[in-house]
């Protein structure tokens, strides 16, 4: 089976990747990134090729003819790339994969990944959304990943393919660019005690098995994938030895320029996740999928054992970093 | 013999464990907010509101998922009794319905077991097995009729084929001594057109029985 994995440059991406080479069900696999892939690979066909340059995208896709896409070129803001190049470069890769893919007479099922930030905060919206939750996010990035959705049920509508959308939890691992990872992790964190919600995370290793089960399963539809159980902000930050800032209102002003002095940005999406919360229903996921992630509890206690997170580099998707 | 044991005994050991938990973060709240471990810190303060004596906890299930709809006059109460008197009797919490998604009061009041009125939101709390406190509406003409249901709310039981439990509260809000009544579970239809309405109307008319039941037969006679 013949398969394209984009993002294939990111930690997740060069992860899945090394599960898609271990598997003897993909006998071809070829990947596009903006940069090249973190670790050593063996028997893929890598491509740099920038999100924004859909010419030569679109020509890949097509020559290439793959059996299933894996789209995992969607970029987080402050995670590796300020929140302009990260939306701008979500998209681009979005309409040029997607779309050039639509049109591969071999197509069989387009994987996606996406995350629950589609859900979005609102007020009175449900707390632990399952699948069957409205879309209607809140956030830039919420945003960003639900334009990502509505492109590949498009595509997949034209080409008669199941969709496969693998709604991650915030991803956090070892090295793995996570702006939550980051601002966890400084010395003192800006909290907000009395009024925020717990959230749920995922590890990276999770994410990126789920990510290959989906690649087998042929689903149709969207999963959540999350770590069971859940924490606050000022409770994962007194797990890790961290001092609580408690913070009000145009406080978080202040918080956030501090953050970003330290080198850790704090983003709307993770800015809403500390306060509002964020989890979701992850139980059909787990029968689907048959994946099993690992407890909320066990990846904070790892993150803060890990021996450091991935620190910004500002600069554009595709460009030199 | 260690420290632990010499002090095992001693009153406020516990409390000062569990503050200790607390100031280290190793304390577990649940995906809707629930804090199992702040909610054992303030229930001696809750021991000198109310006390509270309990009836038929057996028809509650010892693990799975159950719809407790119950009376309320004022509802200021009621939600607090009905949830320490179920803890108290099945160490079960019940998640009560009717928490606003407003700040401090929401994100406080889910610290204790609030949720959202929301259909979606009983039956996922249902689907992970918990105990769901769904109000009828307030009823302040007299304290032993029962309250209008929303037909809607119903509907999560149906989904997840959870049963519905009449309870009925009697008790003074700015009384101390409350009685919490279970009555037979009722499980709901397989889903048909009118399976939501006819279980509202079934079991309004269970609580309304425990409540006529409460009344003690001399007050007709």
């Amino acid at each position: 089976m013949r398969v394209l994995i984009t993002g294939m440059g990111g930690e997740l991406g060069t992860r899945v990747t090394n599960l898609l080479e271990a598997d003897p069900t993909f006998t071809e696999i070829v990947g596009i990134d903006g940069y090249p892939p973190r670790r050593r690979i063996s028997r893929v066909s890598f491509h740099r090729i920038e999100p924004s340059d859909r010419r030569r995208t679109v020509h890949l896709v097509r020559e290439v003819d793959p059996h299933v896409v894996l789209h995992l070129g969607v970029y987080e803001p402050n995670a590796h790339f300020d929140p302009t190049p990260a939306r701008l470069g979500t998209r681009a890769a979005a309409v040029s994969v997607l779309g050039a893919a639509a049109s591969c007479p071999s197509l069989e099922a387009i994987v996606v990944r996406s995350g629950i930030e589609v859900y979005g905060r609102s007020r009175g919206g449900p707390t632990r959304p399952d699948e069957s939750a409205a879309v209607r996010p809140t956030t830039p990035w919420g945003a960003s990943l639900a334009h990502v959705e509505q492109v590949a049920a498009e595509a997949g509508q034209l080409a008669g393919v199941p969709v496969t959308v693998v709604r991650c939890g915030p991803v956090v691992g070892p090295s793995f660019p996570s702006p939550l990872g980051r601002y966890l992790r400084l010395p003192a964190v800006a909290v907000a005690p009395v009024l925020e919600l717990p959230f749920s995370l995922l590890h990276q290793e999770d994410a990126a098995q789920a990510l290959l089960a989906a690649a087998h399963a042929r689903h149709d539809g969207p999963l959540n994938v999350v770590g069971p159980g859940a924490v606050t902000a000022s409770q994962a930050v007194r797990r890790g030895g961290r001092v609580p800032v408690p913070v009000l209102g145009p406080g978080w002003w202040f918080a956030s320029a501090a953050a970003q002095l330290l080198g850790a940005p704090l983003p709307p999406h993770t800015r809403e996740l500390l306060v509002r919360g964020g989890v979701a229903d992850g139980t059909e996921a787990t029968s689907v999928l048959g994946v099993a992630p690992r407890d909320t509890d066990d990846v904070i206690t790892q993150l803060y054992q890990w021996g450091d997170v991935a620190r910004v580099a500002t600069s554009v998707p595709g460009g030199s970093r | 013999m260690n420290f632990a044991e010499v002090t095992a005994g001693l009153p406020g050991v516990g409390t000062a464990a569990r503050l200790g938990r607390r100031a280290r973060g190793a304390f577990d709240v649940d995906e809707w907010g629930l804090d199992p471990e702040l909610v054992a810190l303030v229930d001696p303060a809750l021991s000198l509101r109310w006390d509270i004596d309990v009836v038929g906890a057996e028809q509650l299930p010892a693990v799975g998922g159950a719809v407790l709809v119950f009376n309320r006059r004022v509802g200021v109460s009621e939600p607090w009794v009905l949830a320490r008197g179920v803890r108290l009797a099945t160490g079960r919490f019940v998640r009560t319905v009717g928490v606003p998604d407003v700040a401090p009061v929401g994100p406080v009041l889910r610290r204790f077991g609030g949720v959202l009125d929301r259909t979606d939101e009983i039956a996922g709390l249902l689907r992970a097995g918990q105990l769901v406190g769904l109000p009828m509406a307030r009823s302040l003409r007299g304290r032993l009729q029962a309250g209008a249901l929303e037909v809607e709310r119903l509907q999560a039981a149906i989904a997840t084929g959870s049963p519905v439990v009449p309870v009925a509260l009697h008790g003074r809000e700015v009384g101390r001594s409350w009685r919490v009544v279970l009555g037979d579970a009722i499980r709901p239809g397989t889903g048909g057109p009118l399976d939501a309405v006819e279980l509202a109307d079934a079991t309004r008319q269970a609580v309304q029985d425990l409540l006529d039941d409460a009344v003690p037969a001399s007050w007709w006679h």
